[in-house]
């Protein structure tokens, strides 16, 4: 049997490491309550909360859209940023550094194990949003949609893989991070209202999370008449900066996962447990 | 054996909170963790006020302002106990494998979950007051100390969080017979609450299965409870003709009937988990 | 065996630096690894014996990639670990005792399967290779349970396969048997034994720190101690080193003291003693048998009783009492760190 490549190694331990994800969403069936009805609740208090202060029937759907996208930002926080934590703590990361495969495939088969379980999650609480609240979408153009989605959760994950070498670094602390920036990015990106409503200066800087443009121009795909008066930038721009987001975080994931490597290889900590 | 028991009890409530003390303040840097107690409250406030001012007439001078700022400042006991009592299951079972060693120790696992949540309480009664502040000096909601009706404010006050620390028991359960989504459980559970129990817009708005669903709600009654002492009128007009005193013993009654639920249930919960061998189960996927 | 190297280190060091804490703030050296030389050829099962924290898996985690040295240089199939890890890593696999790796929620087949991947495996290969190995180790009936419901030792099987399952060409085995009963441990020494004779081109490392097994599997033994290789030979040839000595050893009832009784009487070389079951086991090294009647005597003197007396032919245990001056199974005073890490 001839060695196996390098890349074909990467994309072995890609799928090995995806697997576990999306066979675990198979064998625990409780996501179908926990994951979709429960959050579609939520995304429900938003909607009546505009409804309470007779918003525009659009911006029920500015809520769905932004519920389903809590499903990725949540997932990218908890189950990519905090997980080689874990999987220290487990003793799984000792194994994993030492197959001759890179870590970033590790990582990138847990983003895609994450997006498929995720994504199932998203598209009923979009569904069934778009049919209980009666949402009717005009979409502009369903190329320019997929587009703006994919680059979105690539950008999104690059981002969660950045996270995980950084809080593999910071250990514990790790944990409250990941807590710390849940709410404030809820409010910052513009999830349950139009990021514009925070100003440009402060919408720019929040566009450095990849949802903050992502929902802003689907929303504008979607809802183009309301969005004309409540957009933050072109839809071309945001794709633009997406497509720039998503080279530069999974190019600073890689730096960040090898500079993280060598250190806890001189400091010994990536066998130590409960640091 | 009584006796016995009492002590146990107290001692399991004792070493659970100092536990959760432990695990919750093992922060490396004190600076972070008193900026993450102020912005995540008033991010959530934030949230809001956003909304009322890019739509609401009158943004924030909206007459329904003040009730929603102040449910939903409240609406954090509801996330952080339910779930402090709740992730202590998934906590201790996945991630530090202690469960096991729990069950088998001489400790009242009900104290010790309670327990558990006492430091959550803590951490949510301090930034409910930093979120209340924040209202008051910078949002101008009006909140004078001689209007507040403290007598009626503690009763529902603690009437309110022993009925969350009894449903946080009964998640807890949950918790105990299934795997990966029992961490998100508090969390899911405190968001449909959010829907139902008129913490962020009166229930009036609902349509009226919901609003019967929320009239079952002890959380309605609560945060109906906590605006009046604190407003001197609540929200809506559902509930507006029940008086301050049958608001109260609503609530006395419903912390009874779920400490009753919570504890059947989880008795419940744990005899299936030991005969599914789910008490040292983890799964980590 | 082939003389190849199939791991090779010069001065091999490392140093943890601990802060100190409280009244004595600042920072102190903990040295698990001083300076160590080896050379083990392709084909050989080498042994590495010695105590908790004298460094073994310290040795370990730096062949194996995982963790830096502090000073000098190691090389793993002709690779520098330090300039060319990736390569390394091709080349070998791990199993630890005690190993908790893997997901619950997947079966014992997926988890292996998934490992596979790691390396490269396709999956048909690896496949049959999970089932073959599965069937030698005696857990083909459970390869379709998910891992917890495994018992400790089923799951130590499993990593056993994992170890096994990329046929790799240097394997390192930290302390594999630990917590294992009897029959899983002689079973899973059997099936090491047999992979290192059928395969010349296979090497093993193995630590542990029970003498019988280093005694029954290695070709070679290092003797390792507070980070430093006190000896390294075969089995035979360390134990002949001490057969110009007697070695005595005795159980008498529990006498206070013993360090002070017998250390400084004339013939003693080297002796060391444990608590057993209310006795007091006595090890002696002794220059020769007229060492013996002194010893018996100041028992008496004592009030102990002799319980049994017996003369051994020396093994790796007296072997290690006579470089290290105590029994593996004896604290050091005042050592608590284990395998050199920082606590």
């Amino acid at each position: 049997m001839s060695k196996p490549t390098r890349w074909g190694i990467f994309w072995r331990t890609v799928m090995g490491r995806a697997y576990p994800r999306v066979i675990g969403m198979q064998r625990e069936r409780s996501w179908l309550f926990f994951d979709t009805l429960l959050p579609l609740l939520q995304v429900s208090a938003f909607v009546f909360i505009y409804r309470a202060i007779q918003a525009p029937p659009e911006f029920t759907g500015f809520v769905v859209l932004g519920g389903a996208m809590t499903a990725y930002w949540l997932n990218v926080l908890w189950s990519m940023a905090s997980q080689l934590y874990w999987e220290k703590e487990t003793g799984n990361l000792e194994l994993y550094i030492m197959a001759p495969t890179s870590l970033m495939a590790i990582l990138l088969g847990m983003a895609i194990g994450g997006i498929v379980a995720t994504t199932v999650r998203a598209l009923a609480v979009i569904t069934l949003g778009l049919l209980i609240f009666r949402i009717e979408v005009s979409i502009v153009s369903v190329p320019q949609l997929l587009g703006v989605f994919l680059l979105t959760l690539v950008a999104l994950y690059g981002l969660g893989m950045l996270f995980s070498s950084l809080f593999l670094l910071w250990g514990r602390q790790a944990w409250h991070l990941s807590n710390l920036f849940q709410e404030p990015v809820y409010l910052v990106s513009g999830f349950y209202f139009p990021v514009r409503a925070l100003g440009f200066v402060a919408a720019l800087g929040a566009s450095v999370i990849p949802i903050t443009l992502g929902l802003d121009a689907m929303r504008q795909l979607l809802f183009p008449t309301m969005m004309a008066q409540f957009r933050f930038l072109d839809v071309g721009i945001e794709l633009g900066v997406l497509a720039v987001l998503s080279i530069g975080f999974l190019w600073l994931a890689r730096r960040a996962l090898t500079y993280m490597e060598n250190l806890s290889r001189r400091e010994g900590r990536l066998t130590i447990r409960g640091q | 054996m009584t006796r016995q028991r009492a002590v146990e009890s107290a001692r399991s409530l004792k070493m659970a909170a100092w536990l959760g003390w432990q695990i919750e303040s093992n922060w490396a840097s004190p600076f972070l963790f008193a900026i993450y107690s102020i912005v995540k409250p008033i991010a959530g406030a934030l949230i809001l006020v956003l909304m009322y001012t890019v739509i609401a007439q009158g943004g924030l001078q909206h007459p329904l302002f003040p009730q929603i700022f102040v449910g939903n400042a409240f609406y954090i006991y509801v996330a952080m106990v339910l779930m402090g009592v709740s992730q202590a299951v998934h906590e201790d079972r996945e991630h530090y494998g202690m469960l096991k060693y729990v069950y088998v120790a001489p400790l009242n696992i009900y104290a010790y979950l309670l327990g558990r949540g006492v430091t959550q309480a803590i951490m949510a009664t301090v930034a409910v007051l930093i979120m209340l502040i924040f209202g008051i000096i910078v949002l101008g909601i009006p909140m004078p100390p001689a209007t507040i009706d403290w007598g009626m404010l503690f009763a529902a006050w603690l009437f309110g969080l022993a009925g969350l620390a009894f449903q946080g028991i009964f998640l807890g359960g949950i918790s105990l017979i299934t795997a990966r989504h029992s961490f998100y459980i508090g969390d899911a559970v405190a968001g449909a609450l959010y829907l139902l129990c008129g913490a962020v817009f009166p229930i009036d708005v609902l349509p009226r299965p919901l609003q019967l669903l929320g009239q079952a709600l002890p959380l309605t009654y609560w945060l109906e409870a906590l605006r009046r002492a604190l407003l001197g009128d609540g929200a809506g007009q559902l509930l507006s003709s029940l008086s301050d005193r049958a608001l109260l013993l609503i609530l006395a009654g419903s912390m009874v009937l779920l400490a009753v639920l919570s504890i059947g249930f989880y008795r419940w919960a744990e005899n299936r988990a030991r005969e599914k061998g789910l008490i040292d189960m983890q799964t980590m996927y | 065996m082939s003389t190849e190297l199939a791991v090779k280190t010069e001065q091999l060091s490392r140093v943890y630096k601990v802060e100190k804490r409280g009244a004595r703030a600042g920072e102190r050296e903990i040295i698990a690894l001083d300076r160590v030389d080896l050379a083990i050829p392709t084909g050989e099962l080498f042994g590495l014996l010695g105590p908790n924290g004298a460094g073994k898996t310290t040795l370990i985690k730096i062949l194996t990639t995982l963790l830096a040295s502090t000073g000098g240089r190691a090389w793993v199939a002709g690779v520098d670990v330090a300039q060319n890890p990736w390569e390394v890593r091709r080349h070998i696999n791990m199993v630890s005792g005690g190993e908790s790796s893997g997901y619950g929620l997947l079966t014992v087949e997926e988890n292996l399967w998934m490992f596979s991947q790691f390396y490269g495996m396709d999956g048909r290969t690896a496949r049959t290779r999970i089932g073959e190995l599965l069937e030698i180790v005696g857990l083909a009936d459970r390869a379709k349970t998910k891992i917890f419901h495994l018992s400790t030792g089923m799951r130590q099987k499993m990593n056993f396969v994992r170890g096994f399952l990329t046929s790799p060409e240097i394997l390192f085995l930290d302390e594999p048997t630990l917590g294992l009963d009897v029959q899983t441990s002689h079973k899973l020494r059997g099936f090491i034994k047999d992979w290192v004779g059928k395969r010349a081109e296979k090497t093993v490392l193995l630590t542990t720190h029970y003498m019988h097994e280093a005694d029954e599997l290695c070709h070679r033994v290092a003797i390792v101690h507070n980070g430093r290789i006190l000896a390294c030979d075969t089995p035979g040839n360390l134990k002949k080193s001490l057969q110009r000595e007697v070695v005595f050893r005795l159980r008498v009832t529990a006498i206070t003291n013993p360090e002070e009784l017998f250390q400084h009487l004339q013939g003693v070389q080297r002796f060391s003693h444990e608590d057993v079951n209310g006795h007091t086991e006595l090890n002696f090294i002794l220059e020769d048998e007229n060492a013996l009647p002194p010893i018996l005597t100041l028992i008496q003197h004592c009030h102990g009783e002799l319980v049994s007396l017996e003369k051994r032919d020396p093994t790796l245990e007296d072997v290690f009492i006579s470089l290290v001056g105590r029994g593996l199974g004896e604290r050091a005073g005042g050592v608590g760190a284990t395998e050199g890490e920082p606590g």
